[in-house]
């Protein structure tokens, strides 16, 4: 039998060969390049990643704007302090559950009638909202009721939310309360000679380094508008009428996300004062450094602690633009975005405010709007009247915080769904991030309609109701919990 | 040194610039060997094809990557089946006046 000579491979056919099999192994490598960029810790925006948020910040230059994007539409007034839910809420336990242990001077049964000013007036003026309180109460009656039945799913989520919120209670909190006047409490404790600054400018960068040492994220600077202040209410004083403090000539604002993956699997296993606590850390120690070095401060932090409204604060110093969901979204951190203050007479130079299409994409979008439980957010194509004097839409908050006394956690620790859910609350990785940055630069909105089009058509969401538990929903979540969150992955249940 | 550290080292992305400058290199024989004209903006159009390519497996694996598995998927699926129908009207482009070779 006569063997066939084996054929000898040519230089030329080596070379083609091996391009062939380094095309393949480079898709291979794209492929697996992609999936732990995708995976990797670190590219979650301003948790730690680096301290200085070096290679994080998103150029705002190009995107300056000489006005704010909100928009001005009648007579603008401020924001009296029972529009907040929590101060009026708190207004309410306080008659229901006094202090002092003394017998309640209204109970559930009684009507706006029973109520004492100014809550009566508010109520009278919000009937809807004092029925959707009395909900709420029902509702996290029966939440605590039913958290004998989930705690084995979601104790570990508890204990640390439990873990985060502990340095923000009693005497000890941190930074302390006001006490007496701003004219006073700020004052107290300052450097009585200070330093010449070079210039405002010299100021503002250092308070932003310095800001950013202590863990801030986002830090911009910004005139105090009167608008911004509440009114009926000054933390350090009490119920009052007042005028803005005349040494509240800027305020450094501070911008942090939650932990990403945690807020992914909301509402049930992630909280609002990990971030929070940050926060009260944050501007509790540049108050303390602002006094240090001469000039008067207060900060102003979550969860109540504010004498003046923040988001439209931080869009004033550059953070970003306020979304459909009434939370201030940045190019950074998306809606993932918490806030506190310091309001100071620090002379430092004001950050512009910037439009990057925010109110546009919020128009188009409206998946918050689809996927809150609560039905708080509204689907207006625009917002449908001024709110104290602005255009913007406007969430029913009453609606909101009855839904945070319903999901399956120990008590009403809040929801977060339409932060987490946002397509601007994405990782910082280079899929996101090039969205992120041609966005903005595309004047027809032809890209994030395409971009919107693949959000709503590849990714899922478990719709509304679905996050409540049963017999509404099936405690869904948006993403899996991390493992450091599930209790099956530690403990024998 | 964790799985995810090998895609992130220098030395990964050292190892794929040269697999890039082989494959550069190969493609002038390959198009020889398939009897290809190339000129200058075939290969402009068909490097722009591989990247596609390459942007639509790390694209789709990026969001799998995140925990976004149905996302990544259907992104996976929808410019798989583009750059399917992009590479064969490539090939009708390139094949035009192509000539047969014994190789």
């Amino acid at each position: 039998m006569s063997k066939k000579p084996a054929k000898k491979l040519s230089r030329r056919d080596f070379i083609k060969y091996s391009g062939l099999a380094g095309a393949a192994i480079s898709l291979g490598g794209a492929a697996g390049a992609g999936y732990f960029n995708g995976k990797n810790k670190a590219t979650h925006t301003g948790w730690g990643k680096d301290a200085y948020g070096e290679n994080q910040f998103f150029n705002r230059k190009p995107f300056e704007a000489a006005t704010p994007t909100y928009e001005k539409a009648g007579k603008v007034r401020r924001i009296g302090y029972l529009e907040n839910i929590f101060k009026r809420n708190g207004e309410l336990y306080r008659l229901m559950y006094p202090r002092d242990g003394s017998k309640p001077q209204w109970s559930l049964d009684q009507g706006i009638d029973d109520l004492p000013e100014p809550l009566r007036s508010y109520y009278r003026n919000h009937p809807g909202s004092l029925k959707e309180f009395k909900k709420a109460i029902e509702r996290s009656r029966q939440q605590r009721k039913n958290w004998e039945k989930y705690k084995d799913q979601y104790l570990l989520a508890d204990a640390w939310s439990a873990a985060h919120s502990s340095p923000l209670r009693g005497r000890e909190a941190f930074p302390p309360e006001p006490d007496g006047p701003p004219e006073e409490s700020d004052f107290k404790g300052i450097n009585t000679k200070p330093y010449r600054l070079k210039s405002p400018q010299h100021g503002s960068r250092l308070i932003k380094k310095i800001t950013h040492t202590f863990g801030a994220t986002l830090v911009g600077i910004a005139p105090v508008k009167e608008a911004w202040v509440y009114q009926g209410y000054l933390r350090g004083v009490g119920k009052t009428r007042f005028d803005k403090p005349q040494h509240w000539k800027h305020a450094v604002v501070v911008a942090i996300p939650h932990e990403w993956e945690s807020l992914y699997a909301n509402p049930t296993y992630g909280t609002s004062y990990d971030a929070y606590s940050m926060l009260n850390f944050i501007a509790g120690k540049l108050e303390v450094f602002l006094k240090h070095i001469g000039y008067a401060a207060r900060s102003h932090v979550p969860p109540t602690d504010y004498d003046i409204a923040m988001p439209p604060l931080a869009i004033d110093a550059g953070l970003g633009e306020q979304g459909r969901n009434g939370i201030l979204i940045t190019p950074e951190l998306g809606a993932n975005t918490r806030l506190a203050a310091v309001t100071t007479n620090m002379p430092l130079q004001d950050d512009q405010p910037i439009d990057i299409g925010v109110k546009e994409f919020c128009r188009k979008c409206k998946i918050c709007a689809e996927e809150c439980p609560s039905g708080a957010i509204s689907f207006a194509e625009k917002p449908p009247a001024p709110v104290r004097g602005y255009l913007r839409w406007e969430i029913n908050q009453d609606k909101c915080f009855t839904i945070w006394n319903t999901v399956a956690t120990s008590h009403p620790r809040g929801c977060r769904i339409c932060l987490a859910i946002c397509p601007y609350s994405r990782k910082n990785n280079w899929i996101h991030r090039l969205a992120k940055e041609i966005d903005p630069y595309d004047p027809t909105g032809a890209f994030s309609s395409a971009m919107l089009a693949m959000q709503k058509g590849f990714f899922s969401y478990p719709g509304g109701e679905a996050y409540l538990p049963p017999p509404d929903g099936n405690n869904a979540v948006y993403q899996d919990p991390p493992d450091w969150l599930k209790m099956e992955e530690w403990f024998e249940l | 040194m964790g799985l995810i550290d090998i895609f992130i080292t220098p030395l990964f992305w050292i190892i794929m610039g040269l697999l890039y400058a082989l494959i550069i290199y190969s493609a002038r024989y390959w198009a020889k060997d398939l009897g290809l004209k190339m000129n200058w903006w075939k290969w402009l159009l068909s490097g722009l094809w591989f990247i596609l390519l390459i942007l639509t497996l790390a694209g789709g694996m990026t969001l799998i990557g995140e925990n976004e598995v149905r996302g990544g998927l259907y992104f996976l699926g929808f410019f798989l089946i583009i750059s399917l129908i992009l590479g064969v009207v490539l090939w009708r482009i390139l094949s035009v006046n192509r000539k047969k070779t014994d190789r």
